[in-house]
């Protein structure tokens, strides 16, 4: 039993960084004019690696990553292949996107059909650059080092994951534009312009309401874990338009996205607004922890049922998050200030 | 020295050792509901174990809701695994056995993970009752291949059997997992061996199996001793082999199952404090089984505590703690110690 522990520290690490787990919304799909469109090079990118690179044509074959695949038709560029983390009906970045036509390569952490892969004839590779382990998604350690001969297909590029989901979706309008999206093009722009406004609204909220903290949690039948901003983009985000993040004071030294509470020590922060982990919040989550722990009701907001989804760690493109964000700016709109006091 | 003053002294040292461990039990689950992630003042912990309600605040509802049922399981788990050891031990003539190698925690995580991709039910709560089937259902089935041939389950069969069925039960589970990240996940929590996210509805579900089990261990005391002296001196001693093995390895697959169900797969208290009590005990498993009964349960709340105080706000699985701890101890008991012959 002991030799399983490194490969489920690897997927709950994959989990985490990958993410999964909640709703999208209107994506166009419109492949045909973006990429009849598209200049025929030569062609050059600067990864999220720092790496300039470069190709003689535009690359028209591309196999990503959900997400980023996800970030990519968001612009009406299709991939010819797309590689998961989980199963593409429940990945939050694809579950409700039209795959047809395109080739699922793996659906799990780590493993990818290199095989199928190299009959798409790629000529570009799309992953997020992880600063942390200085990879790309799906060439990360632990990865099947079978998987990761996909790299010798075809260059690898993507945008840094790192202290912005802005920052991220705008990486992608760049990669896009790079391949010959119509960025500009209105059925495409509109997620944008919904965004920003999106953006505005919750910074009207969120300064509305000075006093208000929140925390965002992620409950286990263990442990509650609390989750750290530096290592969360969308947290930073919010905490950039003003929100009041709790940073926690001790986070996990091997594993810094969170700070593990024990449950006698669930009460340990006292924001007025729970940001409850999203990809396993349920409208009845907060009834049932509260019945399961002893201590989750401890937390005055959980008590209130001042509960909201958090989309934790799975965000890449300008219409998921205008989407959450108008969720989280109802939430915030109706929350107390002063429970948490 | 005769026989009947070797005995008496026996009785008149061990006796009052029992009586010194009851005390020692005491005292550490005294330890377990004062000290932990949380610091509560000793007072607190008084007034809300006095009233015996909470009155609302976070201390008493620790105190009461999470610390007295953790150490009620901690104590009746203990105890059910020291003495499940001892007498598999006993019974198989292997010294190196315990719940694990005899196929009831690997029987144990393949029905909670059918539970879980199958069925689709959450919650500790509900993985016990699939824990503690799939328990006895390993146990049966490794008695079960063990037994057949005409000399029956004789220990080096039970010993094979319980690794080939561990073997199989694994790479089920392995195979399922790796495709199942939510699966995975969630079979993590159970998979440590933790005493922590165990509140109430579980002490109460498990406690009977594991009261009657403890109380039938005791019987096998006499009949251990015999087995010991090998399968055909027991036989000629006038031993039912065959139906005492198949009893104490009932009352093993109650004990064992309903504790591995509890707090998942907890590792060298039902391997080592075996040992423990033989070197304290000698031979006799007469004193073997209520020494370990005792020993047991007083190493895995003293881990526990540990693991709750050193970590805080944290708090580390007592699995994990057992293993770093329970290691090297081992090692000390081969190395120095006298191991006795089982």
């Amino acid at each position: 039993m002991r030799a399983w522990r490194p490969v489920l520290a690897l997927a709950t690490l994959s989990v985490v960084l990958a993410g999964c787990g909640s709703t999208t919304t209107g994506t166009p799909g419109t492949t045909t004019a973006a990429a009849s469109a598209a200049p025929s090079g030569p062609w050059s990118f600067t990864d999220g690696s720092g790496k300039v690179v470069k190709a003689d044509k535009t690359p028209t074959r591309i196999i990503a990553h959900a997400g980023e695949a996800a970030a990519l038709m968001s612009f009406g560029i299709k991939p010819v292949g797309i590689y998961a983390d989980e199963s593409v009906k429940t990945d939050a970045n694809l579950k409700d996107l039209d795959l047809t036509g395109i080739e699922i390569l793996g659906q799990e952490w780590g493993k990818i059909d290199v095989e199928k892969a190299a009959a798409l004839r790629p000529d570009l590779i799309v992953g997020d650059w992880w600063p942390a382990e200085k990879a790309h998604s799906g060439f990360e350690e632990g990865v099947d080092e079978k998987s990761k001969k996909l790299a010798e297909l075809a260059p690898v590029v993507g945008v840094s994951q790192g202290k912005s989901i802005v920052d991220l979706a705008k990486g992608y309008e760049d990669l896009a534009k790079s391949l010959g999206a119509d960025v500009d093009a209105p059925e495409i722009a509109a997620n944008k312009k919904r965004f920003e406004a999106a953006v505005a609204t919750f910074k009207e909220a969120v300064a509305g309401k000075p006093g208000l903290t929140v925390g965002a949690m992620s409950p286990a039948d263990d442990k509650l874990y609390f989750a750290n901003p530096e290592y969360a983009p969308e947290l930073l985000d919010f905490q950039r338009w003003g929100m009041k993040v709790i940073n926690p004071e001790k986070p996990d030294p091997g594993f810094p996205y969170w700070e593990n509470l024990s449950w006698e020590n669930a009460d340990k922060y006292q924001p007025d607004l729970i940001l409850f982990d999203g990809r396993s919040y349920k409208p009845t989550s907060n009834e049932e922890w509260g019945k399961k722990q002893p201590t989750w009701f401890k937390i005055k907001a959980a008590k209130a049922g001042a509960v909201v989804a958090w989309p934790a760690y799975w965000l890449h493109t300008y219409g998921d998050f205008a989407t959450e964000l108008e969720k989280l700016t109802a939430a915030v709109k109706s929350a107390d200030p002063n429970i948490g006091d | 020295m005769s026989n009947s003053t070797h005995v008496a002294r026996r009785v008149s040292v061990l006796g009052p050792g029992l009586a010194v461990l009851c005390v020692l039990l005491a005292l550490i689950a005294f330890l377990s509901v004062t000290l932990g992630s949380r610091s509560i003042g000793l007072p607190e912990v008084l007034r809300a174990l006095g009233s015996m309600d909470t009155d609302g605040s976070i201390n008493s509802t620790v105190t009461l809701e999470l610390r007295v049922p953790r150490t009620l399981l901690g104590i009746l788990v203990g105890a059910a695994l020291g003495v499940a050891g001892a007498i598999l031990q006993g019974v198989t003539r292997n010294p190196l056995a315990d719940a694990g190698i005899m196929g009831i925690n690997s029987g144990a995580a393949v029905f909670v993970v059918f539970a879980i991709t199958v069925l689709g039910v959450r919650g500790a709560a509900v993985y016990v009752w699939f824990a503690f089937a799939g328990a006895i259902a390993a146990l049966v089935l490794v008695y079960a291949i063990a037994s057949l041939g005409r000399e029956g389950a004789t220990p080096i069969k039970l010993a094979l059997a319980g690794a080939a069925v561990t073997a199989g039960l694994v790479s089920v589970t392995t195979g399922i997992v790796m495709t199942n990240v939510d699966a995975l996940n969630e079979l993590r929590f159970w998979q440590v061996g933790s005493l922590a996210g165990r509140y109430a509805p579980i002490l109460t579900g498990v406690a009977p199996f594991l009261i009657l089990g403890l109380i039938a261990s005791l019987g096998f005391g006499r009949a251990l001793n015999g087995l010991a002296l090998g399968e055909d001196v027991a036989r000629g001693l006038g031993q039912q082999v065959t139906r005492t093995r198949a009893a104490a390895f009932a009352v093993v697959a109650v004990l064992a199952g309903a504790a591995t169900a509890a707090c998942g797969p907890i590792v060298f208290v039902g391997l080592v404090v075996p040992h423990l009590a033989r070197i304290i005990c000698g031979p006799d498993y007469r004193w073997i089984l209520p020494y370990s009964m005792l020993l047991a349960p007083i190493v895995l709340l003293l881990a526990d505590v540990l693991g709750r105080v050193v970590a805080a706000p944290d708090e580390l699985q007592v699995g994990v703690v057992l293993g770093v701890l329970g290691a090297p101890a081992f090692v000390g008991i081969v190395r120095y110690g006298r191991l006795s012959e089982v």
